[in-house]
C-alpha cells in the first residue's frame, strides 16, 4: 500500500521562496555596487543602503531559505511519516500569511519602519504574523508526525521538530521589547547567533539527512554519530551569542564562556560532516549537480564552522571582527552551505512532486558552478580584504579613509561576484519555471523513490 | 526508552538544553546591576537628541557605523583625540585615548547601537570631535568632507532650498551626544591646555596617564 502524497503545501512554499530569492539576491547585488558606486541609486530614501539592507537579510533569510525549507519539510516529513500530511489547507493558509509578511516586510522596512535590532528588524504587527505562520505550520508538523507509520523517527524528524521548537523560542524571547543597553545587545546577539545556530543549521541539516542518503543511494553512515550531533548541537550552541562583542562593554566572563563553548562546537560539527561525507562516500566524482550542490555545501558547511570558532578566539578576532572578512564568513554559512543543501532538496524533491525530469540538467549544472564560483570570488575577495583592513586599523596613524580606500578592489571582484551569483538564481528559476510548465512524464521513467 | 523516538521526550530534551545557556548568558546578565548602573556622567536623551536616535535607527546608520570603542589599544587611540586635532586646537601635539566604551554609557540606548561592522568608523565618541555645520555638509555630501567616503548622500535630509530639516537637525544634535556620557573629552582637552601651557615642544606626546 503506498500513500499518495498532494504536495500541494509543498511546492508552493518552494515556488514563493525562489521568487523571493531572485528578489533579494538583486537587493543584495544593488547594495554591492553602492560599495563602488556610493550615489548608485541616491537620492531616493526607500533605496538608500541602510534601508535596503534589512531587505536583503531578512529577506534571504526568511522569504527564500527558511520558505524553502518549510516547502521540502511539507515533502520530507510526509514520507518519513509514511503517512500523508496532515493539513494541506492548513499548510496553504500558512503560505499566504508567510507571503503577506514577505511583502509588507518589503514595504515596510523601504519605509524605514525598523526596530533597529539586526534580524529582528520586522515591526510588531509581522512578527505576530510570523509567529502565527509558525505556530500552523508546527501544529501541520507534529500532527503529521503524531500519526507516523513508523515506531522510530529518522534524524530529519528530530532536526525539524527542534527547528520548530527552537525558531519559536527564540522569535518570541528575542522580540520582547524589554531590554536596553548592554543587555539588548547580548539579547541582539543571542538572538541573532541562534537564528543560525538553532534555525537554518537544525533545518540544514534535516534536508542533507535526507536529500544524501537518498539522491546517492547510500545508507546513513552512522546513526549514533547523528545522536552525538543533535545533542551536542542542542547542548552547545545556545551559549554563543557573546563572542559577537568580544572586547565589547559585556563581562569578560560572559566572552571567556562564549569562547569556549565556541571552541567546543567542533565537535558537533565534525560529528555531522564525518556523517554526511561517510555517506557520500563513493560518489563524489560520480554525481549529478544534486550530489555537487551537497558535496559542496557539505565541505563549506566544514568550512564555516571551522572559522567560527577560530573567530571566536580573541587574538583572532581582534584582528577581523567588525570587517568585510565576517561579511564573507556569513554568507559562506547562509549561501554557501543551507541554500545549497535546500536548492539540493528542491532539485531532488520537486521532479518527483510533479512527477516529470527536470526541464534540462545542463541548466543544473550551469546553475552550480556559476553559484560556486561566484560564491568563492565573493568569500576569497571580502577575506583577504577583510583581514588587510583588520590590520590596518591596528595601526592609529592609517586614517580610516584610507582603510576605507583599500577596500575597493575587493568590493570590485565582490560585486562581480555578486552578479555570477544573480546570474546563476535566475537560470535556477528557469529551470524550474520551465519543469513546472511542462507536460507531466510517465512515473516509471523517474528513480524509484522510496516513501 | 529512547529519546529520539518520543517527540515529546525530544522536544523537553532540547527545552532543558536551551533553558541552561540561557539562563547563564542571558537571564544571569540581565540580573547583573553593573550592567544596567548609568555611568556618573551619564544623562538620558532630550527631545531632540532621540529624535535624531529614531532618524539614526531608521535610516540604518547602525549598519555602517559600530558605536563600541573596543577594550583594545588601537581602539582607544583610534577614536581618541588626534595629535592632529590636539595641534589644530591647542598648539600641541597630543594624544588622548577614548576610553573603550563602559556598559554604563548604554542604559539610556533602546534599542542598543553598539552595532556589528565597520565600512565607516566607530562613532560611539564622535560627539564634539565635529562642529555641527561639518556634519551638515557631510550629511549631504560625504565626499566634500571626507574624500573617499563610500558614504550615501542623505538628500532627503534636506528641503528643495538645501536647507537641513528638523530631522537632520536632530540627527546631528544626536551625534553630537554620543560619547557625553563619559567626560573624557572635557578632561583630556585640561590635559592638553595643561602640556601646551608648560612645554613648547612640537614633538609628539601621549597623554596615556589620563586612561589610568
Amino acid at each position: 500500500m503506498t500513500v499518495v502524497h498532494e504536495d500541494t503545501s509543498a511546492r508552493w512554499f518552494i515556488y514563493s521562496s525562489i521568487a523571493f530569492f531572485l528578489i533579494t539576491i538583486s537587493v543584495g547585488l544593488i547594495m554591492a555596487i553602492k560599495f563602488i558606486y556610493p550615489e548608485f541609486l541616491g537620492g531616493i530614501a526607500a533605496l538608500g543602503f541602510g534601508r535596503i539592507r534589512p531587505i536583503h537579510t531578512n529577506g534571504v533569510l526568511f522569504g527564500w531559505l527558511l520558505a524553502a525549507n518549510m516547502g521540502l519539510a511539507y515533502y520530507v516529513v510526509p514520507r518519513l511519516a509514511g503517512t500523508k500530511l496532515f493539513s494541506e489547507k492548513l499548510g496553504m493558509i500558512t503560505l499566504f500569511i508567510w507571503i503577506a509578511v514577505v511583502l509588507a516586510a518589503v514595504v515596510t522596512l523601504g519605509m524605514g519602519d525598523t526596530q533597529a535590532r539586526e534580524y529582528l528588524e520586522l515591526n510588531v504587527w509581522l512578527d505576530i504574523l510570523v509567529t502565527i505562520a509558525w505556530v500552523l505550520f508546527a501544529i501541520n508538523i507534529f500532527a503529521t508526525i503524531a500519526k507516523r507509520k513508523y515506531e522510530q523517527m529518522y534524524v530529519s524528524l528530530w532536526y525539524i521538530m527542534g527547528t520548530i521548537f527552537w525558531t519559536a523560542i527564540l522569535w518570541i524571547v528575542g522580540n520582547l521589547p524589554v531590554y536596553s543597553g548592554v543587555n539588548d545587545a547580548n539579547v541582539n546577539w543571542w538572538f541573532g547567533h541562534n537564528a543560525v545556530g538553532l534555525i537554518f543549521t537544525p533545518m540544514g541539516i534535516a534536508m542533507a539527512y535526507y536529500f544524501i542518503p537518498k539522491s546517492t543511494g547510500n545508507p546513513l553512515y552512522s546513526h549514533k554519530l547523528s545522536i552525538i550531533g543533535f545533542w551536542t548541537i542542542a547542548f552547545l550552541y545556545i551559549w554563543n551569542g557573546a563572542h559577537h562583542i568580544l572586547f565589547g562593554p559585556v563581562p569578560t566572563w560572559l566572552q571567556t564562556v562564549a569562547i569556549l563553548f565556541s571552541v567546543s562546537l567542533l565537535i558537533p560539527v565534525w560529528t555531522v560532516i564525518t556523517n554526511f561525507y561517510g555517506t557520500l562516500r563513493g560518489k563524489w566524482t560520480q554525481g549529478n549537480y544534486i550530489v555537487k550542490f551537497l558535496l559542496a555545501g557539505t565541505t563549506f558547511y566544514l568550512l564555516t564552522c571551522f572559522q567560527g570558532p577560530m573567530h571566536s578566539l580573541r587574538s583572532v578576532n581582534q584582528i577581523i571582527s567588525k570587517t568585510d572578512w565576517i561579511v564573507g564568513h556569513a554568507h559562506m554559512a547562509v549561501f554557501g552551505a543551507f541554500s545549497f543543501f535546500a536548492m539540493a532538496g528542491i532539485y531532488y524533491a520537486l521532479p518527483r512532486i510533479l512527477k516529470r525530469s527536470m526541464f534540462s540538467d545542463k541548466i543544473g549544472e550551469w546553475h552550480f558552478w556559476l553559484s560556486f564560483i561566484g560564491f568563492l570570488g565573493f568569500a576569497i575577495s571580502l577575506w583577504i580584504g577583510g583581514f588587510v583592513q583588520g590590520l590596518q586599523w591596528m595601526d592609529y596613524t592609517i586614517s580610516f579613509l584610507d582603510t576605507v580606500k583599500t577596500m575597493f578592489p575587493y568590493y570590485f571582484v565582490r560585486m562581480i561576484s555578486g552578479l555570477l551569483m544573480l546570474v546563476a538564481q535566475i537560470l535556477f528559476a528557469i529551470n524550474i519555471y520551465k519543469t513546472v510548465r511542462s507536460a507531466p512524464e510517465q512515473v516509471t521513467q523517474l528513480q524509484p523513490s522510496a516513501a | 526508552m529512547k529519546f529520539e523516538s518520543k517527540a515529546i521526550l525530544l522536544v523537553l530534551g532540547i527545552a532543558v538544553f536551551m533553558f541552561l545557556g540561557t539562563y547563564f548568558t542571558m537571564i544571569v546578565p540581565l540580573m547583573d546591576p553593573s550592567l544596567t548602573t548609568p555611568t556618573e556622567d551619564a544623562k538620558d536623551y532630550t527631545a531632540l537628541e532621540l529624535q535624531g536616535k529614531r532618524i539614526y535607527e531608521k535610516e540604518g546608520c547602525w549598519y555602517c557605523h559600530t558605536q563600541q570603542v573596543r577594550n583594545l589599544l588601537e581602539e582607544t587611540q583610534r577614536y581618541g583625540m588626534g595629535e592632529e586635532e590636539t595641534f589644530k586646537r591647542f598648539g600641541v601635539r597630543a594624544l588622548i585615548q577614548a576610553p573603550p566604551t563602559q556598559p554604563g554609557e548604554c542604559v539610556f540606548d533602546k534599542p542598543h547601537m553598539l552595532g556589528t561592522r565597520r565600512a565607516g568608523p566607530d562613532l560611539a565618541r564622535v560627539g564634539g570631535k565635529y562642529d555641527n555645520s561639518w556634519h551638515i555638509n557631510h550629511l549631504r555630501d560625504p565626499r566634500s568632507t571626507s574624500p573617499g567616503s563610500l558614504m550615501p548622500a542623505y538628500t532627503w535630509l534636506f528641503d528643495i532650498a538645501g536647507q537641513p530639516t528638523q530631522d537632520a537637525i536632530a540627527l546631528v544634535a544626536y551625534l553630537q551626544k554620543l560619547g557625553s556620557n563619559i567626560n573624557w573629552r572635557e578632561e583630556g582637552v585640561e590635559q592638553v591646555k595643561k602640556l601646551s601651557s608648560s612645554t613648547n615642544t612640537t614633538e609628539p606626546t601621549t597623554a596615556e596617564g589620563i586612561q589610568q
